[in-house]
């Protein structure tokens, strides 16, 4: 008989055909790889977009004179103003029991709780962060030496930091009016934004989240691939490919191209759904996208090689996830990770997805970062294929 | 004659434990060996260095002509191996099991529907292998060391566990590739088995081989044949054995039978595993 010849690539695809037809037909992993895809997405467009750059500050007063202009500069300092009638309508505000409406004119309405039918027609709802409430008299008083109240109304939703500003600005008010030189003198501070001052264009928590879905899908994959090469493992299936042309290099390679593919596709896929092509550095983001995929394919093999059953494999690979998942979580926070987070072996593949996503990073600005993933790379993928042959030979 | 199989003294350890100690053998073309011995006996390493799993800390093993060593990926085209595991593909079927393994040998066009009626398995080749008894995942792991014609065929334990009719069907087949040419090494605990398909059998014991020969020389050698009359005396039954290889059988015979009722008159005849606890000192 003619024996044909098989070369070393079509040895490679035909296991890597086989371990597709094998994954699709493990329903727990397909399943929870399409339902993940679909929660991820919905999650991130669930998430609001916008953000918050100013405190709402519901105020009830008659005539403040020169307080007004004070109002007025502190407005554009990110505080915006919405002027109650009365202290009544402004506590029921701030206590939740009644809302704040702005009609089509821009004209405050308080309504109860859930009356929809008295909210004003194309109004939009406003959010108090925090409510200061003048006396009537407060000027006359204030201006005569006599001892004024003015209320501080806040509710759970209040920021410490804003009340003390708060009560910072009515102590400054009593000195314009009343001309007497405040008991502490404050030093005069200077706003210095450290970086790109990015007000007006600030990253929101959708946009965060970016990074943290990613690191999602490559985890949902480790734990698919680890799960086939387990099997593998423990049915001994490895050892029958072992006795055809194909050797355990053969093995290997297919099932690392196996999970860098199927991490990178659905990378992308969920890439492209959640809008980072339109605001990231495409060529960037695919190519982390592959890094991250074969990195995560490194974690697999070892995990798969190291579990005996489906137990054990889960316990194995949440060893490894969740101190992987720590810089996806930290990417969510404003501000720079500490350093025993930039020491995790996926803060640097976090780190560049979200810069290439969010902040529009070119390959010279993120250089030194992809320095440090292909370092971590090598180790985890190097600890994988190792872990993996040395099971594979000793069956 | 061309070995298709060809050992010598090949060695292998784990660790401090010795556990194939120089062992040579050959195996012809259309000929079955039967691998016999007790777990542990070294059975299963010499397999796996047969099959360029392990590689042997001595001697030489050459399949076909061509050593193992520098020559697997040739030598594994014209190999089928059919493992004491059943190493099958659970959530796959057999139709794409035996694809999968096909294409494994660069083969685009196997007979599948050939290979899983010769197993009787051609009407259940949709369905996943996880549903299969024990004896079809057997049949099918047959069925798959032959997906590529194989000149050489190392089965171990084929028939273990396994009903006499699957048993039965197994045992057809390897007798169907020998006869077609295809050199076969037969690992297996069933003595019965092994006499009757193997053309010699190999006896191995702790990393040694004690003994290979044909089945009926091994008997002739190193076992007792008999012929055993039971007469009826005195009311009762009883049982009179006239070695056959002694120098005056004929008389002891002609003795046993002469003026007596005779109930019963046959041959007795020692098995290999008797032959092997006498040689070996251990049982199967």
């Amino acid at each position: 008989m003619e024996r044909p010849k098989i070369s070393g690539p079509a040895l490679v695809l035909a296991i890597m055909k086989k371990d597709l037809l094998q994954y699709s037909r493990d329903k727990l992993y397909f399943w929870l790889t399409i339902v993940g895809l679909v929660a991820y997405v919905a999650i991130f467009w669930l998430i609001p977009a916008e953000v918050t750059e100013y405190a709402v500050l519901g105020v009830t007063y008659r005539d403040l004179g020169p307080l007004d202009a004070a109002f007025s500069e502190a407005g554009e300092e990110g505080l915006r103003l919405l002027r109650f009638d009365d202290e009544d309508g402004l506590r029921r505000v701030m206590a939740g029991t009644a809302e704040a409406w702005l009609d089509a004119d821009g004209e405050l309405v308080v309504v109860e709780r859930g009356d929809k039918d008295s909210r004003p027609e194309g109004g939009t709802k406003q959010t108090l962060t925090l409510g200061l409430a003048f006396p009537d008299n407060f000027l006359l008083d204030t201006l005569s030496g006599r001892e004024a109240t003015v209320r501080l109304l806040v509710n759970n939703n209040t920021p410490v930091e804003l009340r003390q500003a708060m009560r910072s600005l009515v102590r400054e008010m009593v000195f314009m009016i009343s001309g007497h030189p405040l008991p502490v003198t404050e030093p005069v501070a200077e706003t210095v934004i450290l970086g790109v001052d990015r007000m007006g264009a600030q990253i929101s928590m959708r946009e965060r989240m970016r990074p943290m879905l990613i690191f999602f899908v490559l985890m949902m994959e480790s734990l698919s691939l680890a799960s086939l090469i387990s099997v593998e493992i423990m049915h001994c299936t490895v050892l029958a490919i072992a006795a055809t042309p194909a050797k355990p290099s053969h093995i290997l390679l297919a099932k690392t191209l196996f999970g860098m593919l199927l991490a990178f596709v659905q990378v992308v896929v969920i890439l492209a759904l959640i809008d980072a092509f339109a605001v990231g550095n495409l060529p960037i983001l695919l190519v982390a996208a592959a890094l991250g995929g074969l990195m995560f394919s490194g974690v697999a093999m070892f995990v798969g090689s190291m579990g005996k059953d489906f137990m054990g494999t889960l316990t194995w690979m949440m060893l490894f996830i969740l101190p992987l998942a720590i810089p996806s979580v930290a990417s969510l926070f404003p501000g720079s990770a500490p350093l025993w987070v930039r020491l995790v072996p996926s803060y640097s593949l976090i780190d560049i997805l979200n810069r290439a996503a969010n902040y529009g990073a070119g390959w010279l600005e993120l250089a030194p970062a992809f320095g440090v993933l292909v370092v971590w790379l090598l180790g985890l993928f190097g600890l994988g294929w190792l872990t993996l042959s040395r099971k594979v030979a000793r069956l | 004659m061309h070995a298709a199989i060809q050992v010598d003294s090949i060695q292998y350890s784990y660790g401090s434990h010795q556990a194939v100690k120089g062992i040579s053998f050959m195996v012809a073309p259309g000929e079955v060996l039967g691998f016999l011995g007790p777990n542990g006996a070294g059975k299963s390493t010499t397999l796996k260095m047969l099959t360029g799993q392990l590689v042997p800390a001595g001697g030489t093993i050459h399949i076909l002509g061509q050593a193992v060593r520098g020559h697997s990926s040739a030598i594994h085209a014209r190999m089928g191996v059919s493992f004491e595991e059943k190493n099958l593909y659970h959530q796959m079927s057999a139709e794409e099991n035996l694809r999968f393994f096909a294409s494994l040998f660069g083969i685009k066009q196997p007979d599948i529907d050939g290979l899983l009626e010769q197993v009787d398995l051609l009407k259940r080749k949709k369905d996943r292998v996880s549903a299969y008894s024990k004896g079809m995942k057997q049949r099918l792991m047959i069925a798959r060391a032959l997906i590529n014609d194989p000149a050489v065929l190392f089965l171990d334990e084929p028939t273990d566990g396994l009903d006499p009719v699957s048993a039965q069907a197994i045992q057809n087949i390897i007798r169907q590739r020998a006869a077609a040419g295809t050199a076969i090494l037969l690992t297996t605990h069933d003595m019965m088995e092994a006499d009757k398909l193997s053309d010699r059998v190999a006896f191995i014991n702790e990393g040694l081989i004690h003994a290979i020969d044909t089945p009926e020389a091994l008997k002739l050698k190193h076992g007792q044949r008999a012929v055993v009359v039971r007469v009826r005396r005195g009311g009762g039954i009883e049982e009179i054995q006239v070695p056959l290889d002694a120098a005056a059988t004929g008389d002891s015979l002609k003795r046993a039978v002469d003026g007596q009722e005779v109930v019963t008159v046959h041959t007795k005849e020692a098995s290999l595993e008797e032959i092997f606890i006498t040689m070996t000192g251990r049982g199967l």
